[in-house]
């Protein structure tokens, strides 16, 4: 399942991941955020809402109801365009793993993380694995949009993640617990107040 | 209104009749705040084409916790009916340094039932140093409609164990405010054009590493805004205001702040 797996926590993978920021360009537009922090925010970040999409992966794989896991994951993100954001993707991947398996997998109207967790059963790729994947995924994501944003060089930007790898691997260890909690506020209202940026590069 | 029974601490103290045929209602907690080990629970049910306005008479303060009790609750159940509309107001929530406290917030819409709720919270009695210094705050919100749920938060602050002022939860700021107008069935072109005004509002009253708002739109049948301050100071005029914009939007009429002692 090694192709697999690799195939699918590819950072190039065409989803559309690229556009988003989900509230970063905000953070660093209003100067909360810069090359200096960006590690620090990314472990916290990680242990919060990391944690949080991690379990959505875990039970989209167990196979609970799509759906129902998608509305749960939608009033868990009360920011518009960062939730817009996870749908959006959500239906790009259902789109491509559909395409990829020959196959009516994946349901277009789920957000990301329950769509990448149907999508990693559907190969065979191991739970634990499948939130790994994610993570280092979305985690690569965030790292890239920060590239556009600040002046963070290649070999910077890969030993950042490389430096994340414990607080991936932590934060798909809590996402196994029964209960998650999540506070994020300030992410929160940077995606919130991103449409009133008047200069964006991305669309979250 | 009706009154089914109430316990110390909790006393409604009377019910203020309102121009528009609504009523006023003061919440009072008796003893003055939450003690370590007390079990609070609030039902609300605003019945059909009610309309309610619920207020608190000052701050909820969480005190100290004393050891060998459990940890203060406090669960708050409410439901609106069809036609039913419900402004809850209370004021801010203080955690007292040393105080461990857990919130469980459960708020149930029919169709065409409005909401208008707003809740602040503040790190600690600033005035005398203490930011941050409770122990835990478990805060746990469930609001839904008929047909979904559309917000859902569960988070726990533990100042000592998680560091707030990451850029990934509080940042520099140290108080926060919600507010939440909802009307089930409301199609969502209407709330990108009500979060579009508040946007522009709260734009217009951000000052980025003072106090920061913005207005977003739920899953579905609602809007929030958030704030974020530096100081309890700067919240409630403008929380004031995004109600008073979202009120006469969503139902035409002027909001009329609860009849109390500022």
């Amino acid at each position: 399942m090694l192709l697999e797996l690799l195939h699918l926590a590819d950072s190039a993978l065409p989803v559309g991941s690229a556009a988003h920021s989900f509230g970063l360009e905000t953070l660093v537009e209003e100067g909360t955020l810069d090359c200096a922090s960006i590690g620090p925010f990314l472990r916290e970040y990680l242990a919060e809402a990391g944690a949080l999409e991690a379990q959505f992966v875990r039970r989209a794989w167990r196979g609970d109801d799509p759906q129902t896991l998608s509305d749960e994951f939608g009033a868990r993100r009360p920011a518009r365009e960062s939730r817009e954001a996870a749908l959006k993707l959500g239906r790009r991947l259902a789109r491509l793993v559909n395409a990829l398996l020959h196959a009516p997998a994946i349901a277009e109207n789920l957000c990301y993380p329950v769509a990448f967790g149907i999508a990693a059963a559907r190969m065979n790729i191991a739970e634990e694995e499948a939130g790994l994947a994610y993570l280092s995924q979305s985690v690569a994501g965030l790292v890239s949009a920060c590239q556009r944003l600040m002046p963070i060089g290649q070999v910077e930007a890969s030993c950042l993640i490389w430096d994340l790898r414990p607080f991936i691997a932590q934060a798909v260890r809590a996402s196994g617990m029964e209960e998650i909690r999540c506070f994020t506020p300030l992410p929160e209202l940077a995606s919130a107040r991103h449409p009133m940026l008047e200069t964006r590069l991305f669309i979250s | 209104m009706r009154v089914n029974a109430q316990q110390p601490p909790w006393r409604v103290i009377r019910a203020f009749p309102g121009a528009d045929g609504s009523c006023l209602v003061h919440l009072h907690n008796v003893s003055g705040g939450v003690l370590a080990g007390d079990r609070l629970s609030l039902a609300m049910d605003v019945e059909r084409d009610c309309r309610v306005q619920v207020t608190t008479a000052g701050a909820t303060r969480l005190y100290r916790h004393r050891e060998g009790s459990r940890p203060s609750e406090q669960t708050t159940k409410i439901s609106v009916a069809e036609g039913g509309l419900l402004e809850y107001l209370p004021d801010a929530l203080i955690p007292f340094a040393g105080s461990r406290h857990s919130q469980h917030t459960a708020i149930t819409l029919a169709n065409d039932a409005t909401l208008f709720w707003w809740e602040t919270l503040a790190p600690g009695r600033q005035a005398m140093g203490e930011v941050f210094g409770f122990n835990t705050l478990r805060i746990r919100t469930e609001l839904q409609s008929p047909s979904r749920p559309l917000l859902l938060e569960n988070f726990a602050l533990e100042p000592a164990q998680r560091l707030l002022s990451s850029a990934a939860r509080l940042g520099p700021y140290t108080h926060m405010a919600n507010f939440y107008a909802c009307r089930v069935g409301m199609p969502a072109a209407t709330w990108r054009e009500l979060e579009s005004a508040l946007n522009q509002f709260c734009c217009a009253h951000s000052r980025p590493g003072v106090t920061i708002w913005g207005a977003t739109t739920l899953v579905a049948d609602g809007i929030a805004v958030r704030g974020l301050s530096v100081s309890a100071r700067e919240l409630p005029a403008t929380l004031t205001s995004c109600w008073k914009i979202a009120r006469r939007f969503l139902t035409g009429e002027e909001a009329i702040p609860p009849r109390k002692v500022y």
